[in-house]
């Protein structure tokens, strides 16, 4: 369970000073997939991010499971997002020189023990890039950079996946298939899912939708229940 | 509207482009600025002070000769010579000295320890023409020296544990140690000596025995113009005339053969400069290259709306003009540093320290080269813009698996910078042609000098590809941050190739100089560790020999056969009828014939292997022997007739044997030897050579002086430790001029992360969302830097060491791997390399990554 607390973010933007968030209040329940809306500029990314702990939050608090995160040293909540924590990215965030198979294994080999190669094999499996293994990221099309994402972000079984704008550099066939892979696994292993979206027709798909506007929830809808 | 018709891009709008974006990428072009600065402030360096120490001598020159000409002889004049100066001198009103220099033993009264010293007799009325011998105590050289007494270096003090006032003993004889010499304006001139300078009069040394006829004793005459005597080169026309054997010169050349060897060393030093400011260039070359393909969307934008590639050009040449300057300029601050540090660095090898000034000559050659070396290197990848589609605008994504076109398709396609290459290499090698003051040796350098980078780069590649091999072989085997680390390697945009090359020649510069002194000083030691020789005795008089055979033959710690040599001084007057004056000679200075060391034997003597010819049966026939190397040089044959000169005795003798020299022997160091009968009643003196040990050596010193005191014993161990001193100090000012192409090739190390600054920041901040600790990111680049600096050692050491056996080989001393050595310069240079790379990027570990993912 995700909990947030009065977040606020302020940032200096030359001699202004900005304020991206405005005290949000939040609770994602476990195994909920969550959609976060706005138009751009509205903070929704920022949220993603403070959610997940790559930032430490102006005031407030974000609480994971009950423990408080965002006032963590950075290599405690570094090993936090890698136990906790699977990502996926707009623009993929593959390491270039690493190839599929090794960019999939890379989270196994940061926080877990053990041999995590089958697994990953099988997850890229699973995305459809079973002859893709050894292919570095520049050998892939964007469709299959964001799978192998994907399979990294589930490598781990994490409890939580926080996802932005997954499909935004894809077309709408190759997003398509990247969502119906990221909700799919998503229910099959009961993670929480946070997604930053653009997409009405995906957040139609969310259990939960909230909109963000100017640095506030301004809407905190349950889709169809 | 026709393309023809448009007007080029001004160089206004050219240079504001250029300058804004150069200060918009200013972290990044620091290093290439410091590429740039690293050969200028070497070559600045060298060249200053070379400038700075011939303005010195020139200044100086007076006095550094102390006189207006000098006449350097191996004998003295004869009667005529003589009259013939006198009457010279007093019709020109010329004033003249006489000054004689030779080795000899002293030993201070009550201690039998002998030392060797550079004994110089002068006449202290007249000596130095110029200059001031300043003593301490304080006093005139006049009222110093006198018959009885010494004037001597303070290291003679030290050495003999002795005092002003104490006794020195000379040739049997006792004189008072007056005092100190502090400054000796002619010392230059007279070169390194054996050891201390002890200075005496004419008469002093008459009471020694030392000046027996034979003895090796260096003659200078010195001439002082008066304001009546003319022009100096009238006079030296004259004495030119009178003595056509002398080496004479006068002080407008200052020093010949130090203004001879400081040029040679200021061409040789500033090629070591060349090689650092070459290898900047390249870095430059490199940072260009990467920066003009992070702005490919830039230019493809500006291509679209209708600049043309040339115009695109002229900004980035403007670009590249600007860091020249700006790393030419600041290579010149640096330069004084190291113009400061070079004297320094010479030690003792310079008895005169110029004083620090940056001559406008060193400057304008530094500078000069800074900014065309840096322009020439970047034209190939300037040219490259041209290749440039606008189409990039709309289609970022590349054309995959696209046929890779033919040999002659590419050459075509590349044909600008295959000739701008070439372009490079003759103008790299007209800029080694002027640095060195020669044609040929620009041609070899530069010819040498791209050959090596070719074949390091190809061995840099070829290592990459095999370790990619490797890599691809055993990826998931590995732990994951090594992995990780050699897969960076690989990075796009790192030019891991041309960094291992730079980084490799560096170490390869610096380490063959280390590998060829160690080879060198370690052969000299070995022959003086085994049975060969290690003492000399010098100056042996006929009545002398047998007894110092005798003595010697007592003597503990004397090992093995004493071998002793006659020899006679003769000079060469004419070879098969033709005057000396007049021979034809391959590397062999002419006034060398006026002082020819010869000996006899009437059996083929140890140490001398016949060549061709037959030895003589008597000792009355009409026969020679000469060594092959000086039969080369002058040209003789078995059969030429050779005219010599020996006091008033004419000898003629017609060449029977050419032989060479073989192992450590008395006659192997010989160069002619004749039967016994035509040198008989000639002046003669004798050496002797013998083994012994080297703890025995004080006390054979010690009995000889007492029983032989114009005996002068050399022992070998004082002259290697003065060797290997001179050695030390020349490779130490070659291993800090190479040392600055690893400084350049560390700079092009930290230019190359620099310029993949972004990349890094973006896999730090994937990795730290992922869950790596910093830990684990600083490792994984460590891992990247310390493999990177690993492999560019193997390459500059195994080339460091090929380079070292081939030219060892040429000098004939054995070539051993420096095991040891060669891995510690692969363990320096990765620690160097990783330093480097956390240099040029340490700030990236503590970016947070939601900054840098809003970016994207």
């Amino acid at each position: 369970m995700i909990d947030v607390r009065g977040l606020t973010k302020t940032i200096r933007n030359g001699s202004r000073v900005v304020e991206i968030l405005k005290g949000i209040d939040l609770t994602v329940p476990r195994g909920q997939f969550l959609a976060i809306m706005g138009a751009s500029g509205s903070g929704k990314s920022t949220l993603l991010g403070l959610m997940a702990g790559l930032d430490a939050p102006t005031e407030g608090e974000v609480l994971i499971d009950g423990a408080e995160i965002s006032r963590l040293p950075e290599d405690k909540l570094a090993q936090v997002r890698g136990r906790k924590i699977g990502f996926v990215f707009q623009s993929y965030q593959l390491i270039p020189t690493l190839t599929a198979l090794e960019n999939v294994l890379l989270p196994y080999e940061l926080n877990a023990n053990g041999d995590g190669k089958q697994r990953a094999i099988t997850l890229l499996e699973t995305v459809g890039l079973a002859d893709r293994l050894h292919h570095y990221p520049i050998q892939l099309s964007g469709g299959e950079q964001q799978r192998v994402a994907l399979a990294r972000a589930f490598v781990l079984q994490p409890p939580i996946v926080m996802a932005d704008e997954p499909t935004g550099n894809l077309d709408s066939k190759n997003g398509q298939h990247v969502l119906d892979l990221l909700t799919e696994r998503q229910r099959e292993a009961k993670t929480t899912l946070v997604m930053v979206t653009h997409d009405q027709q995906i957040a139609d798909r969310a259990d939960r939708r909230i909109v963000v506007k100017d640095g506030r929830i301004i809407a905190d809808e349950n889709n169809g229940q | 509207m026709d393309s023809d018709q448009k007007s080029p891009l001004g160089w206004t709008t050219a240079a504001k482009i250029a300058s804004r974006e150069l200060h918009a990428s200013r972290t990044k072009f620091v290093f290439v600025i410091l590429s740039v600065a690293i050969g200028v402030a070497a070559l600045t360096g060298v060249r200053g002070f070379s400038e700075s120490f011939q303005k010195a001598l020139l200044d100086q020159a007076r006095s550094i000769m102390a006189a207006d000409i000098s006449a350097q002889m191996f004998r003295i004049l004869t009667p005529q010579e003589n009259a013939k100066i006198d009457a010279l001198a007093s019709s020109k009103s010329v004033e003249r000295t006489w000054v004689t220099e030779m080795v000899s033993m002293a030993s201070r009264q009550g201690d039998p320890v002998p030392l060797l010293v550079s004994l110089k007799v002068v006449d202290p009325a007249v000596y130095p023409c110029y200059g001031k011998i300043i003593l301490h105590p304080a006093g005139d050289l006049r009222g110093a020296l006198t018959d009885s007494t010494v004037v001597v270096d303070d290291n003679l003090l030290v050495r003999l544990h002795t005092n002003i006032g104490d006794q020195l003993r000379i040739g049997g004889q006792y004189f008072r140690i007056a005092a100190v010499i502090e400054k000796e304006p002619d010392r230059l001139t007279a070169g390194v000596g054996m050891g201390p300078r002890v200075m005496m009069t004419r008469g002093a040394v008459e009471k020694t025995g030392l000046l027996e006829a034979g003895s090796r004793a260096t003659e200078r005459y010195l001439f002082k113009l008066g304001p009546q005597s003319g022009k100096v080169q009238g006079i030296r026309a004259e004495l030119e005339k009178i003595l056509p054997e002398a080496q004479i010169s006068d002080f407008r050349e200052t020093s010949p053969a130090i203004t001879e060897g400081l040029d040679h060393a200021t061409g040789l030093l500033s090629l070591i400069c060349l090689v650092a400011m070459v290898l900047g260039a390249i870095g430059v070359a490199m940072a260009m290259r990467a920066h003009l393909q992070q702005r490919i969307d830039t230019l493809a934008i500006m291509k679209s709306i209708g600049a043309r590639s040339s115009d695109i050009l002229r900004i980035y040449l403007f670009q590249t003009l600007l860091l020249g300057l700006a790393g030419s300029v600041f290579g010149l601050v640096l330069g004084v540093g190291v113009e400061w540090a070079l004297p320094s660095l010479f030690g003792k090898l310079l008895p005169l320290h110029p004083p620090l000034r940056l001559p406008l000559g060193a400057v304008l050659a530094a500078f000069g080269t800074g900014i065309l070396t840096t322009l020439l290197f970047c034209l190939p990848p300037l040219l490259d813009v041209r290749k440039i589609r606008p189409s990039v605008v709309l289609r970022k994504t590349v054309e995959g698996d696209a046929e890779k076109p033919s040999w002659s398709t590419r050459l075509r396609e590349n044909k600008a910078q295959w000739i701008s290459s070439i372009v490079v290499l003759l103008a790299l090698g007209a800029i080694a042609a002027g640095l060195a003051d020669s044609a040929l040796v620009g041609k070899w350098f530069t010819a040498a000098l791209a050959g090596t980078l070719a074949v390091v780069l190809a061995l840099s590649t070829f290592t990459l590809r095999t370790l990619r091999a490797f890599l691809n072989k055993t990826r998931l085997h590995l732990h994951s941050a090594l992995r990780h680390g050699l897969a960076n390697l690989y990075r796009p945009g790192n030019q891991s190739a041309a960094v291992l090359a730079a980084l490799g020649v560096g170490v390869m510069l610096i380490l063959s100089v280390f590998l060829m002194q160690h080879a060198i000083v370690n052969r000299m030691n070995s022959d003086s560790t085994t049975g060969a020789p290690n003492i000399f005795l010098i100056d042996i008089g006929q009545n002398e020999l047998a007894g110092v055979k005798e003595l010697l033959a007592h003597q503990v710690g004397v090992n093995g056969k004493v071998e002793t040599i006659p020899i006679v001084t003769a000079r060469i007057t004419a070879v098969d009828g033709v005057n000396a004056a007049s021979l034809k000679l391959k590397n062999y200075p002419r006034r060398m014939l006026s002082s020819v060391p010869v000996t006899w034997a009437d059996a083929v003597p140890e140490g001398v292997k016949m060549l061709q010819g037959k030895w003589w049966q008597t000792g009355h026939a009409d026969g020679l022997a000469v060594v092959d190397r000086v039969a080369h040089r002058l040209n003789l044959h078995p059969g030429s007739v050779i005219e010599f000169q020996s006091g008033e005795e004419q000898i003629r003798a017609r060449v029977a044997v050419i032989y060479k020299p073989e192992g450590e022997h008395a006659f192997a160091r010989s160069e002619f030897i004749f039967p016994s009968g035509p040198l008989q009643g000639l002046p003669v003196v004798w050496y002797a050579t013998v083994h012994v040990q080297p703890v025995q050596i004080p006390t054979l010193e010690r009995a000889l002086f007492a029983a032989y005191p114009t005996v002068t014993v050399i022992n070998v161990a004082d002259i290697l430790e003065t060797v290997e001193g001179v050695i030390h100090q020349i490779t130490l000012v070659i291993r800090f001029l190479a040392g600055f192409s690893i400084l350049s090739g560390a700079v092009i190390l930290a230019s190359s992360v620099a310029s993949t600054r972004l990349r890094r920041i973006r896999e730090v901040v994937v990795l730290k969302t992922l869950g790596a600790t910093r830990n684990r990111v600083a490792s994984v680049f460590s891992i990247e830097f310390a493999l990177l600096g690993l492999l560019a050692g193997v390459v500059g050491v195994l080339f460091a060491n090929l380079l070292t056996a081939v030219l060892l080989r040429k000098m004939d001393v054995p070539y051993h791997p420096e095991v040891v050595t060669s891995i510690l310069s692969v363990i320096a240079t990765a620690v160097l390399a990783v330093v480097t790379g956390w240099l040029a990027c340490f700030r990236i570990l503590g970016q947070k990554p939601l900054e840098v993912l809003r970016e994207e």
